[in-house]
């Protein structure tokens, strides 16, 4: 798992590339916990190379949503493949998170 | 059959009766020498066999008695051989001057008592002789080879065969014999070079050895002098210096006492050395021993810090210990916090403070010399692996060239068994730890397995078939059901986020809520909003269940369900023969923690005709992964229900699990798998 931080203004886009699992999940809170990330008012998820994530890895993104949510810092999924956005549905995370398909939509989304 | 003290009684006894005849017999001659017409009654040759019989049991006697002398205290033994053998030389002249004053003062010439003493002098001398000849042979012997034990062997039988000269009364010193004697007393110099356990004697053992091996030497030479004194005396009847196996055990026991003195004696000056070198070897091995003793790493630490400064003679010494991203000093040696905070000062400014470093001429340094220390030499230790610091070390000497090369190799030899030892330590620790995670998983296995339903109801209107197996770490795979009434039931399969106890932990409070809340009899989509609301509760931020709950009515053909972030229903249905997963909305258990879980979770009812299929399943059938890293998935599974709808229940789960084997290959569990087929059948008249 390699997470990525690439900062625009007040967007923070982070990539994660490989396979999320409970041993790398950890790596992911550590990132999502830093209080510095508060300081932004968009995170921007990019998915385009997470190929697995499992129920620690959606439990790290659970567990800091509320949190995003009082601050209201919009945490946007974008570029999800297939196998991994049907996890996040079956859940029913796509109705509490906001997975787009692309960057230009997350962009859009992220400054309305 | 003689047993060891019985023979050592024996020889005793031989010896003081022998000796007794010998005294008489002596005695007696005197007198017919005195008085010559007296009656002849001594005979000479009875005389050399008492000699002979004395000689041969004290020396018995004290070979079975060196035997018992072990260990490798050597001091012990030259004082063994001192206060029991040597004293008596001292004894001996003592005598003597005794017998000198009492014919002085009382002018009287009286062969008898010159005899007596004379005799008593001979069983001192062969006492001494036989004493030292077998301590010697136990120092002689130690660290010995085969050649030396062969050697020594011949040695004592040469030495005990010259008793023979003395038995038919040859006079050794004939020229014939000469020459013998001579190469045999080489054969004793040879003998003397092996003195092995001198170098074990430490400085003070050896000064001590020293004052021992003088006062026997001493001895050696009263004894000789004294027999030589009396060789050719008038007065005397028997002469014991013709006796040629006493003069070559003296010669023996002199030389060897001679040699040992003059190698302690010039050994003496190195031995601080080999001292220093066996205390070091002695700190190696506690220190690879601290993990059979179980001890801590301060305790290793501990015998490092004393070891160094041994091996090295510093004169101030420190230890940092490092914790984390924190030193601090937890060792300290004739030094104080403000000189080791200036001269760390001095070092990261040098950016010398993580590496081995000597200086052996502080004062040549003039950030050193500005410090005013009064020390001249440093070295600078690192205690590291690869992956760890573990601390540093510090030693000063007071002296320039403090640390020669010789001494960094054995300080280096030091730190780095230190590290070796730390790291084993660490890694039993973790093994330990590991030990109890097996453990705690194995109870975790063990609280699943108890979790699960052994059995289901059979009944004629349903028949089901189950299928579970756990991944190597325990899951939160779960399911179960609950009889509502007679024609009614409710089954309900789960999968908790997490593994471990934790898991098991969540699964039981599950559990839990499903029997204490069913036994209401509510809706499963009401169910899910009681149970999300009882789990946000307890449940940690970055857990969650996924559940479904399932209540099938016979009575009313039909059966009611709500999913939470479960797998979806894959459904056969008879009459349209048709295979669909029912697709509806449901949010996981925990991951909403308020009221508004209650707009996520929808309820479907649906009938059911005879024939129907159901399966019910966790992520772990879906999910499971192929070599090439592909998921096992919906569709494969939709199709394989296609395929098989016309079996029954247990057959078709196992055309599945079949099936899913085969694609992901053998031993390639990674996630549980739990897998529920339920067919509806038709109804039965009740008989």
């Amino acid at each position: 798992m390699k997470i990525t931080q690439d900062i625009k203004e007040s967007t923070i886009i982070m990539t994660l590339d490989g396979e999320l699992d409970a041993s790398s999940s950890v790596i992911l809170d550590e990132e999502l916990s830093d209080p510095e990330i508060m300081k932004y008012s968009k995170i921007l998820v990019d998915c385009q190379n997470l190929n697995y994530i499992s129920s620690a890895g959606l439990g790290v993104f659970i567990s800091h949503l509320q949190r995003f949510e009082d601050a209201q810092i919009k945490l946007i999924f974008f570029n999800m493949q297939d196998k991994v956005r049907n996890v996040f549905e079956i859940l029913g995370l796509d109705l509490l998170m906001t997975i787009v398909t692309n960057y230009e939509e997350a962009i859009t989304i992220a400054d309305e | 059959m003689l047993y060891k003290t019985n023979v050592k009684s024996l020889l005793v006894t031989a010896a003081i009766i022998s000796w007794v005849l010998l005294l008489g017999n002596v005695l007696l001659m005197a007198e017919s020498v005195r008085q010559p017409g007296a009656i002849k009654l001594a005979l000479p040759y009875i005389n050399n066999l008492l000699i002979i019989v004395f000689i041969l049991s004290v020396f018995l006697f004290q070979r079975l008695s060196a035997n018992n002398l072990k260990g490798i205290d050597f001091s012990s033994y030259l004082w063994n051989l001192f206060s029991k053998a040597a004293i008596a030389a001292y004894l001996s002249i003592a005598l003597y001057f005794a017998y000198k004053l009492s014919t002085g003062y009382a002018r009287l010439q009286s062969p008898l008592l010159l005899h007596l003493v004379y005799q008593v002098n001979f069983g001192l001398l062969v006492y001494f002789l036989a004493k030292s000849f077998y301590i010697w042979r136990q120092l002689l012997l130690y660290h010995k080879n085969k050649f030396l034990q062969v050697a020594w062997e011949w040695f004592e039988l040469l030495l005990f065969s010259t008793l023979i000269l003395t038995l038919l009364n040859f006079n050794y010193t004939n020229y014939i014999f000469l020459p013998l004697f001579g190469l045999f007393g080489c054969y004793i110099l040879f003998l003397c070079t092996n003195l092995k356990w001198v170098a074990y004697l430490s400085f003070n053992k050896k000064s001590r050895s020293l004052v021992l091996l003088g006062a026997i030497l001493v001895s050696c030479y009263i004894f000789t002098k004294f027999f030589q004194e009396f060789s050719d005396s008038q007065e005397l009847v028997i002469d014991y210096s013709d006796v040629g196996f006493l003069m070559l055990a003296m010669m023996f026991v002199g030389c060897y006492t001679l040699a040992a003195f003059l190698v302690s004696l010039f050994s003496l000056p190195t031995s601080s050395v080999f001292e220093q070198k066996s205390e070091d070897l002695l700190n190696f091995q506690r220190l690879s021993q601290s993990i059979q003793q179980g001890q801590n790493e301060s305790q290793v630490y501990n015998t490092l810090f004393e070891s160094t400064i041994k091996a090295s003679d510093a004169t101030a010494a420190w230890f940092e210990m490092v914790r984390g991203n924190n030193t601090h000093v937890s060792h300290l040696l004739n030094i104080n916090n403000e000189q080791i905070e200036r001269i760390r000062h001095l070092l990261l400014a040098y950016n010398i403070q993580n590496i081995d470093y000597i200086n052996n001429n502080l004062d040549r340094n003039t950030g050193f010399r500005d410090l005013a220390l009064p020390w001249k030499s440093l070295i600078i230790l690192p205690i590291k692996s690869k992956k760890h610091i573990f601390g540093t070390l510090y030693l000063l000497r007071d002296i320039e060239q403090g640390f020669d090369r010789e001494t960094v190799n054995v300080l280096r030899t030091f730190t780095s068994q230190t590290i070796l030892t730390i790291e084993n330590l660490r890694l039993v620790a973790e093994s330990l730890q590991n030990e109890r995670y097996k453990e705690e998983l194995k109870i975790a296995t063990q609280v699943q397995e108890s979790l699960i339903p052994k059995t289901f109801p059979t009944d004629s209107w349903f028949e089901i078939a189950t299928h579970a197996v756990a991944a190597k770490e325990v899951g939160g795979d779960f399911y179960d059901f609950l009889q509502l009434s007679e024609s009614r039931i409710a089954i309900i399969i789960g999968d908790v986020s997490g593994k471990g106890i934790s898991a098991a932990f969540h699964m039981a409070q599950m559990k839990g809520i499903f029997h204490g809340l069913m036994q209401q009899d509510m809706p499963p989509s009401e169910f899910m909003k009681q149970a999300n609301s009882a789990l946000s509760r307890c449940l940690e931020k970055t857990s969650f269940i996924t559940s479904s709950l399932y209540i099938i009515d016979y009575r009313m053909q039909g059966f009611m369900f709500a999913r939470a972030g479960h797998c979806h229903t894959l459904y056969y249905n008879a009459m349209m023969e048709d295979v669909f997963y029912f697709q509806t909305d449901g949010l996981g258990l925990g991951i909403v923690r308020d009221k508004s879980y209650n707009n996520h979770v929808r309820e479907m009812y649906y009938d059911y005709n005879p024939g129907d299929v159901m399966v019910i399943y966790t992520d772990g059938i879906v999910e499971a992964r192929n070599a090439a890293n592909d998921e096992y998935g919906e569709d494969r599974l939709k199709y394989m229900l296609t395929q098989t709808y016309h079996l029954e229940a247990e057959d078709i789960k196992c055309a599945i699990i079949n099936d899913l084997e085969d694609f992901t290959g053998p031993d390639n569990l990674y996630d549980d798998q739990t897998l529920l087929v339920i067919k509806f059948k038709p109804v039965q008249p009740k008989a």
